[in-house]
């Protein structure tokens, strides 16, 4: 391997001076890379993963000041040349496809223009080009595409057509910074799949970023982890998710659910948070965080090899097997039986958008009343959860599963249908009582608290409106849920921008609780925090399901967190609950097809290249059904034929409990074999 | 998103802000204390000091009666002040609940609310003042509600989009959650994050009311002579403009000066209350 790296980064510094000192966003970063490798880089949000890619790019921003003792790329000196070389050399992917792509050119237009730019084609050869390079990222009819503007493709679509902007000019090197993460996880897995040929057939390098082990796993040859602007670990990929050196890798590790693990006992979140980068720690910057940490770690640590990769971390050798505080090797608790008794029963729930409103339109040279066009979020839905029990709701974006959990809090009317809480009907303008005892945590932690109100008020007022606690009693309540969400009580008079993205889910989770709720909804509560923030907050919510006897309905893109906590799971497609029962009924088979596909796209740790059968869909879950029949016809990979489309499929039961909706036969559902990794 | 920050201890305060701020301070201040600092009575005849140009016994000359027109331009200050503020406050007043109410109920309220505004909106400024004035007897009440009453189609306009975006917050929805009711929601979670866009309209709309009532006195339509609103002495200048310029241009100048300095209150608050128009991005 005498062959010139592509890529090669000797001691990268990066530093953007402020008011208040300079923030080191990298230190000291070396990485080589080779033709037709991939490396991966992660850590957690503020590591420097995307300065690291914006640095390459020659784009580090205004003031930022660059320190390097080489960059090179394929033997050119990047410093000097990167503008010269990016969007022709070295292509780049950005995490949005929305808005990588300009809303007012037509697709065709934005694949081209680095063709005119950089090649100096012909507009007609590059548009003849762009069709082709579509097609080679796998747009079907992409004459048509080519033509349309981005508004009118789905998020994958447009991620494809970013990529086919990135090869256009035949690149060497790719840098996808979160290429998948705002995509849905059956869509996510066609990305990668189409990577993972690009770098196989054409040879090209690709540094990819992620906060998805499961990913770097699936693709990445080599590994960066990068932890406040430092490499803390850096190997093979395969290695270093085997078995991890330094503590922190390990700790990012232990802090993921998967979901081909099921219900473990509890996460090892990382305690603490990032350290100040504008006062860097000559020692470890990790010690603070570390569970092994000693007096020792306070002195300056090189990069060292050690186990067939690089480690900065003197005491990897003598902690490295020991076992992560908080990781009890103990088996999982034995699982709780929650009474059977259904605190809310939904039935037959239905709810239908208008898009648009009505209007006057011509249709054939004649004034007619135009409809709008309907979306039916939600149909025809019934699932029961019980007292106690977690219903864990997944499903891609626009499946309805948020719509869902809105409704059945009667946050949203429903068109049709009945809820009853409790045994007692729930009308569309519930009383004081039922919103006492059902509450809601959302997702954007930003969003979910007003940015005016102290953590004190915003958890004084359900007190007090729901006349629990008044005066100096409700002082002690407020001490209460700050310490159940194990917060300190000097938080009390916090902003919310004076919070962590963790520290105000927390305070989300202690506002629904404030009424002491029995049913908590919980739309997609983790999926905006890091995973070590992620993990504290799971063991959080299934601590207090455990404490305090709640019941969820958790609503989660993420397959790994339903299946740590959920008790028993609902799959949702287009409105539709195609597949409910027990945790374990549900991740094993048999599937529904649409859950067979969904699991067997997750990417998992450790599965590697190994991953023996993979269900691919085409299309996105935008694909309208034409008739009556079964909504994930489309793109069933299954599908036995004419009757999908025409006949609704009827529910067949393989166990009691467990529910899938589908026209195949009980003993073909039962012979589809596991998709979930060895586990399942 | 859309929440706006607070102003905090230990940020800088705009120039113009300052500049402004002290400007209008001034005129207020001189507006109060009008009738003891003036040298003269405003509305004194002195036949013998007619169409006198500014010397040290008259600071502004005086005008075509004798009238000293410094007297007379510090006796008016209230006018305009009254006329700015009033009339922004009271379309604040009615504007900011209809919008509110408006982006709250959605739906007929929302229809019937806006379409009424939509109505009052598309007749001009002017006209609609000029039609208030003309059919009620003039005075400066009537003038300070005709120019509220144009400006509320903008304030209620303004505080729906406001009030429509915070409504689409999370932290809306954990209130109907825990069954608040409408009154409760837009006092405490939706007006505390909206006031400051609000204030900055409404700051910059004082120019236009002061410009306005003073334009409607300017047509006979505010206050009557002799009071001496600024609008209206520019108007009973004009006879002279030849002859003695200062009688008009004095309180021009004056008007001039106020409009400057509230123009600059109205930016200095965006600045140090909008965050997107603070160059410091990372915030």
């Amino acid at each position: 391997m005498a062959e010139q790296p592509l890529l090669d980064v000797r001691d990268l510094s990066l530093r953007y001076p402020g008011p208040r000192g300079a923030v080191r966003a990298l230190e000291g970063v070396s990485l080589s890379l080779s033709r037709g490798r991939v490396m991966g880089l992660v850590g957690e949000s503020g590591s420097g993963k995307s300065s690291l890619v914006m640095a390459l790019l020659g784009l580090p921003g205004t003031g930022a000041v660059l320190d390097a003792a080489s960059m090179q790329f394929d033997g050119l000196d990047l410093r000097q040349q990167a503008a010269a070389l990016r969007g022709r050399r070295i292509g780049m992917v950005f995490q949005d496809p929305g808005s990588a792509l300009n809303p007012a050119m037509t697709i065709g237009a934005q694949v081209a223009e680095p063709l005119v730019r950089h090649l100096r084609m012909s507009r007609q050869d590059a548009l003849d080009r762009a069709a082709a390079l579509l097609t080679e990222v796998g747009i079907a009819r992409a004459e048509s595409v080519v033509r349309a503007y981005p508004h009118q493709l789905s998020g994958g679509m447009k991620q494809r057509a970013v990529i086919a902007t990135a090869l256009a000019c035949e690149p060497e090197l790719l840098l996808l910074d979160e290429p998948t993460t705002a995509l849905d996880v059956t869509v996510e897995a066609q990305i990668l799949d189409l990577l993972d040929r690009l770098r196989r057939e054409r040879g090209v390098g690709m540094l990819l970023v992620s906060h998805n082990l499961g990913i770097v796993d699936r693709l990445c040859d080599d590994l960066t982890v990068l932890y406040a602007g430092r490499v803390v670990e850096q190997g093979a990929a395969a290695t270093l998710l085997a078995a991890p050196r330094h503590p922190y890798t390990r700790g990012l590790l232990a802090a993921v659910p998967r979901a081909d693990r099921g219900r473990m006992g509890r996460l090892a979140p990382i305690p603490g948070g990032l350290p100040d980068l504008t006062r860097p720690d000559p020692g470890c910057n990790f010690r603070p965080r570390c569970a092994f940490a000693l007096p020792s770690c306070a002195a300056p640590q090189a990069l060292a090899p050690q186990d067939g990769r690089l480690v900065r971390c003197h005491r990897a050798e003598a902690v490295g097997l020991a076992p992560l505080p908080g990781v009890t090797g103990a088996p999982p608790p034995p699982p709780r039986r929650p009474s059977d008794a259904p605190l809310l029963i939904a039935t037959e729930l239905t709810k239908t958008f208008r898009l648009g409103r009505p209007g006057l339109a011509l249709r054939g040279g004649r004034l007619a009343l135009r409809r709008p066009a309907e979306l039916r979020a939600v149909d025809d839905v019934s699932f029961h959860v019980a007292r106690g029990e977690v219903l864990g709701l997944v499903g891609e974006s626009g499946c309805g599963k948020s719509t869902l959990g809105r409704m059945v809090l009667r946050l949203l009317g429903a068109d049709a249908g009945r809820l009853r809480f409790d045994g007692q009907p729930v009308t569309d303008r519930p009383a004081v009582e039922f919103r006492r005892r059902a509450q809601i945590v959302f997702q954007n932690p930003n969003s979910s608290l007003n940015p005016r109100q102290t953590v004190e008020q915003a958890l004084r007022w359900p007190l007090v409106r729901f006349g629990l606690a008044r005066g100096a009693a409700a002082d002690r309540e407020v001490d209460r849920l700050l310490e159940l969400v194990r917060l300190p009580s000097s938080y009390r008079a916090r902003y919310p921008h004076q919070m962590s993205g963790g520290e105000k889910q927390r305070i989300g989770i202690a506002r629904a609780l404030a009424s002491r709720p029995d049913f908590v909804v919980c739309d997609e509560a983790v999926s905006a925090l890091d995973v070590s923030v992620q993990a504290a907050v799971l063991n959080l919510l299934s601590d207090l399901r455990d404490e305090l006897g709640l019941a969820y309905l958790f609503i989660s893109h993420d397959i790994g967190v339903i299946a740590h906590l959920a008790d028993r799971i609902a799959v949702m497609y287009r409105g539709a609950i195609v597949e409910i029962g027990t945790a374990e009924q549900v991740l094993s088979p048999a599937y529904h097809p649409y859950t067979e596909a969904l699991l067997s796209a997750v990417p998992l740790v450790g599965s590697g290249g190994r991953a023996a059968r993979r269900v691919r869909l085409t299309g996105d879950a935008s694909a309208v059904p034409d008739g009556a029949g079964c909504r994930f016809a489309p793109r069933c990979p299954r599908r036995i034929g004419g009757v999908c489309d025409t006949v609704p499929p009827p529910v067949r039961q393989p166990a009691p409990g467990h529910r899938i909706a589908c026209h195949l036969p009980l003993e073909t559902l039962a012979a589809i074999p596991p998709a979930l990794g060895e586990a399942a | 998103m859309s929440g706006v920050a607070l102003a905090r201890p230990g940020r800088r305060w705009p120039a113009s802000l300052v500049v402004g701020g002290a400007v209008v301070g001034v005129i207020a201040l001189l507006a109060i204390l009008g009738p003891w600092i003036a040298p003269y009575p405003p509305e004194e005849f002195a036949v013998l000091d007619r169409l006198r140009p500014p010397s040290a016994a008259h600071w502004f000359g005086t005008d075509e009666f004798g009238r000293d027109v410094f007297s007379r331009v510090l006796a008016g200050a209230h006018y305009s002040l009254l006329m700015g503020f009033g009339a922004t406050g009271l379309s604040l007043l009615v504007g900011v609940p209809l919008g509110m109410l408006a982006a709250f109920h959605r739906g007929w309220v929302e229809e019937a609310v806006m379409r009424g505004v939509d109505l009052l909106i598309s007749i001009p400024p002017v006209l609609l003042g000029l039609l208030i004035l003309a059919t009620t007897d003039p005075g400066l009440g009537k003038t300070v509600a005709a120019v509220g009453l144009v400006y509320v189609p903008i304030m209620t306009r303004l505080s729906r989009a406001v009030a429509l975006g915070l409504l689409a917050e999370d932290f809306v929805d954990a209130a109907r959650a825990r069954a608040d009711g409408m009154v409760r929601i837009l006092w405490s979670e939706i007006l505390p994050n909206a006031w400051s866009p609000i204030i900055v309209e409404t700051a910059l709309r004082i120019t236009f009311a002061i410009l306005l009532g003073s334009a409607l006195s300017f047509l006979g339509l505010g206050p009557q002579p002799p009071a001496s609103e600024w609008g209206l002495m520019i108007a009973e200048s004009r006879p002279f403009i030849e002859e003695a310029p200062w009688i008009g241009l004095m309180p021009g100048l004056c008007l001039c000066a106020l409009l400057v300095a509230v123009n600059m209150v109205g930016e200095g608050l965006r600045d140090l209350l909008d965050p997107r128009m603070r160059g410091r991005g990372h915030g």
